[in-house]
C-alpha cells in the first residue's frame, strides 16, 4: 500500500487531506509540526510527503525539505502554500520539492500530482514503446496505432496522448496537462483544453473504436483500455 | 494663515539658525571691532609716545641753566597746559617750566608713563617722558591726552551702540523668520491632520513664492494625488468584489438551503452538491484571478523574467486557440509582418502567454459564429508587438478604459460566462513588462494592441 505522510499545522485541513488520500487508497500518517514531522519522515519509509510550507515553530516547511535532502532523503516532496507567487514557488522547487501546489486546491489535484509523483519513483521512463489496450505508441517514431491502423496526430496531439498513456489508469488534471504537455505554469480556466482532448479523443475512436479517454467529474482526464 | 504662539517661535527651526547666524556675525564683528580699537588706541598712544621721545632728545643736550630759561619762556605760551614741560632738581622739587608735581613713587626713567595732573582744579590725564640730565636735574616732557581718551570712549560707545543695533536687530528679524516658518509649519500640520482624519482630497497650502519648503509640498501634494486615486480604486475594487462574490454566493446558498429543503433521494443530493462544487470552483477561480493581478501590479513576479522569444508564444497561444476557435465557427488565422523572426524581449514566459490567451479568448468568446479572428505579430520602425482583432461587437468607445478595470464587462455581455477579470489581468501584465495596451476599433470588431516602444533587440 501506498504511504503517504501529510505535514500540515491545520488540524482540520491535515483531517481532509487524510480523509482525501484515504478514500484514493492511500496509507495516510500525519505530523503537525516540523520536528514531528521531520523525525517520521527520516525514521519511517514513505513513497511521498505532503508538506505544509508555512509551519509553526523553528522548523518551517521549506527547512524540514532541506533537512530531508541533506541527510540524503529523496522521499518525493509535494509542499502546499498559500503563497502563490511564482518566485515562491521556484523557491520551493529550488530547496528540493517535486511539486508545489497552491492554496485553495482540489482534491483531485492533489491524488493526481501525488500519483505522479510516485509513479515517476518507481517506473524509469526507459521503454521506447507505451502500450494501453489496443492502443500502441512507439515513441522513437512517434507512431500510434489503434487496433492496428495508424492514427495522424499533430505534434502537442502526441504529446497529450504520450502523457496520458504514462500516466493510464489514472487521472490527470487540466493544470497537469496544460503545465506539461504546453509548459506554461497557469491555469487556463476555460474549456480550451476539453476542445484539444476531445480532438484527440474523436481521433482515437474514428471508426467506432471504444472510448478510451474518460472526463472525470470535477477537473481531468482518465486513459484506460477498453474492457 | 492661523495663528502662532509667541513661546512656539524660540522652538523654530528657522528661529534657531537666524541665532545661529546672529551668534557668528556677532562673533565676528566682536573680533573686527577689538582689533580696530585696540589698533586704532595703539597708533594713537604710539605717535604720542614718539613726539615725547623727540621733545626730550631735542632738549637733552642743552645745559640745565639753559633749560630753565627756555621753559620759563615757554610757559606761558601754553596756559592750558596741553603739552606741559618742566624741569626738577635732583631731589624732585620744581625748579622751571610749568608747575607740576612729580608723580609718586617716581616712574621709570625714559620710558612713556601715564600720570594725572590737576588743572584748574579738574584732574586731567596726561602722557610724560621722564630724563634725568648728566647734572642731575629731572626733565619732564608731557602731552595732555584727554583727547585721545575721549576718542577711545567714543570709538567704544559706537561699536557697543553698533552692536546692540545688530542684536535687536537679529533677534527680531530671526523671530519674524520664525514666525513665518511656524506658521507655514502650522498650516501644513492641520492639512496633514485633516487628511488624517479621512479627507482624502484634502492637500496642503503651497505658498506663492518658490522655495525648499514649497517644492516639498508640491510633491507631498503629488504623492497625495497618487494615493487618493490609489484608495478611490481600492475602494472601488472592494465594491466590486463584494458584488461580484455575492452573486455567486448567494446562488451557493440558494442551492444548500433548495438541497436542504426538497431533496429527497441521495441522487437529488448529489446534483446539488455537485452544483455547490462548481459555485465554489467559480468562487475560488474569481479570488485567484483578483490575486494574481495584485501579485502582477506588485511586481513580484519580475523575478521570473528571463528573454522569451515572443513568436514562440505567440505560435503557442494560436495552436491553444485554434480548436476553440473551429469548435465554435469561428476563422482562426495568424499572421506577421515581422522582418524577421526570434525577436527576444524580456518578460514571463507564462504571464506573457496568459495576457494574449486572454486576448485571444476573450476575442473567440465575443465573436459570433462565422467571425474572423486574427492573432497578428507587427515590427514597425521601432515598435514591436501583437494585435487581436475580431469581429465581434467590439467596445463602445466610452468603455475602453473601464473595461481594464477589475470586474468590468460591457453591459450587452454580461450573460456571457466570464469573471470580468481578464482584460484587467492584461493590462497588470503589460503594465509589468513595459509595454503598450490599446483598445480599437477594427470596423466592425475590436483591435486590442499590445506593444513595445524602442529598438528592438535580436535574438542572441
Amino acid at each position: 500500500m501506498t504511504r503517504v505522510l501529510v505535514i500540515e499545522d491545520d488540524r482540520r485541513t491535515s483531517a481532509e487531506i487524510a480523509a482525501a488520500l484515504g478514500d484514493h487508497g492511500f496509507d495516510v500518517e500525519c505530523a503537525y509540526n516540523g520536528r514531528d514531522g521531520l523525525l517520521k519522515a527520516t525514521a519511517e519509509k514513505y513513497d511521498a510527503v505532503v508538506l505544509d510550507r508555512m509551519l509553526p515553530g523553528d522548523l518551517d516547511g521549506l527547512g524540514v525539505l532541506a533537512t530531508l535532502r541533506t541527510i540524503g532523503i529523496e522521499t518525493p516532496v509535494l509542499i502546499l502554500s498559500a503563497l502563490s507567487a511564482v518566485d515562491e514557488r521556484v523557491r520551493g522547487l529550488r530547496a528540493g520539492g517535486d511539486d508545489y501546489l497552491t492554496k485553495p486546491f482540489e482534491f483531485v489535484e492533489l491524488t493526481a500530482r501525488l500519483e505522479v509523483l510516485i509513479r515517476r519513483q518507481t517506473a524509469p521512463q526507459r521503454e521506447t514503446a507505451l502500450r494501453v489496450g489496443d492502443l500502441q505508441i512507439d515513441l522513437l517514431t512517434r507512431d500510434v496505432r489503434r487496433a492496428g491502423q495508424p492514427i495522424e496526430l499533430l505534434p502537442r496531439e502526441y504529446r497529450l496522448l504520450e502523457y496520458l498513456m504514462r500516466h493510464a489508469g489514472r487521472v490527470v488534471t487540466r493544470t497537469m496537462l496544460f503545465e506539461e504537455v504546453w509548459g506554461y505554469h497557469y491555469d487556463p480556466q476555460t474549456n480550451v483544453i476539453d476542445v484539444h482532448v476531445g480532438r484527440l479523443r474523436r481521433k482515437l475512436e474514428e471508426g467506432g473504436l471504444s472510448q478510451m479517454i474518460h472526463t472525470v467529474r470535477g477537473s481531468g482526464y482518465v486513459l484506460r483500455p477498453t474492457e | 494663515m492661523s495663528s502662532v504662539r509667541l513661546s512656539d517661535i524660540p522652538r523654530t527651526t528657522s528661529f534657531r539658525l537666524a541665532l545661529l547666524f546672529l551668534g557668528l556675525v556677532g562673533t565676528g564683528a566682536v573680533v573686527l571691532f577689538g582689533f580696530l580699537y585696540v589698533e586704532t588706541a595703539g597708533f594713537l598712544a604710539r605717535d604720542v609716545d614718539s613726539g615725547l621721545a623727540r621733545e626730550v632728545s631735542v632738549r637733552a643736550p642743552k645745559s640745565a641753566a639753559e633749560l630753565e630759561r627756555l621753559f620759563n619762556e615757554r610757559a606761558p605760551l601754553d596756559p592750558e597746559g596741553r603739552r606741559p614741560f618742566a624741569l626738577f632738581d635732583r631731589a624732585g622739587s620744581w625748579i622751571a617750566g610749568t608747575r607740576a608735581t612729580l608723580p609718586e613713587p617716581l616712574p621709570p626713567l625714559d620710558n612713556a608713563f601715564d600720570f594725572t595732573l590737576s588743572r584748574a582744579d579738574k584732574p586731567v590725564s596726561y602722557r610724560g617722558f621722564l630724563h634725568r640730565l648728566p647734572s642731575g636735574e629731572l626733565l619732564l616732557v608731557a602731552e595732555d591726552i584727554t583727547q585721545i581718551h575721549h576718542f577711545q570712549r567714543l570709538l567704544a560707545a559706537s561699536m557697543l551702540s553698533g552692536g546692540l543695533v545688530v542684536l535687536v536687530l537679529g533677534l527680531v528679524g530671526g523671530m519674524m523668520v520664525g514666525a513665518g516658518a511656524a506658521g507655514r509649519i502650522e498650516s501644513v500640520t492641520q492639512a496633514i491632520e485633516r487628511i488624517i482624519d479621512g479627507d482624502l482630497s484634502g492637500r496642503l497650502p503651497s505658498g506663492r513664492r518658490g522655495g525648499d519648503l514649497n517644492r516639498l509640498i508640491r510633491v507631498v501634494n503629488r504623492m497625495l494625488d497618487e494615493n487618493e486615486r490609489l484608495m478611490r480604486e481600492v475602494k472601488g475594487v472592494t465594491e466590486d468584489i463584494a458584488h461580484d462574490l455575492r452573486t455567486p454566493l448567494t446562488r451557493l446558498l440558494a442551492g444548500l438551503e433548495r438541497a436542504h429543503r426538497r431533496a429527497g433521494s441521495v441522487d437529488e443530493y448529489a446534483a446539488a452538491v455537485d452544483e455547490a462544487i462548481a459555485e465554489t470552483k467559480g468562487v475560488l477561480a474569481t479570488f485567484g484571478a483578483l490575486l494574481r493581478i495584485a501579485e502582477i501590479e506588485a511586481g513580484a513576479r519580475k523575478a521570473g523574467f528571463a528573454r522569451l522569444d515572443l513568436d514562440i508564444v505567440v505560435a503557442d497561444v494560436a495552436e491553444l486557440y485554434e480548436p476553440v476557435a473551429e469548435s465554435k465557427g469561428i476563422a482562426f488565422s495568424r499572421e506577421s509582418d515581422r522582418r524577421d523572426s526570434g525577436v527576444e524581449i524580456a518578460g514571463d514566459p507564462s504571464l506573457m502567454f496568459e495576457a494574449i490567451g486572454n486576448l485571444v479568448d476573450n476575442a473567440i468568446k465575443f465573436t459570433p459564429a462565422g467571425g474572423r479572428v486574427i492573432l497578428r505579430t507587427f515590427e514597425a520602425s521601432d515598435r514591436l508587438g501583437i494585435e487581436v482583432s475580431d469581429t465581434g461587437p467590439g467596445i463602445p468607445e466610452l468603455e475602453r478604459d473601464a473595461v481594464l478595470r477589475r470586474f468590468h464587462r460591457v453591459e450587452k455581455c454580461r450573460h456571457t460566462p466570464g469573471s470580468g477579470l481578464g482584460l484587467s489581468l492584461v493590462a497588470a501584465v503589460a503594465k509589468l513588462h513595459g509595454l503598450n495596451l490599446a483598445i480599437e476599433d477594427a470596423r466592425p470588431g475590436c483591435r486590442v494592441r499590445l506593444w513595445r516602444d524602442g529598438a528592438v533587440v535580436p535574438a542572441a
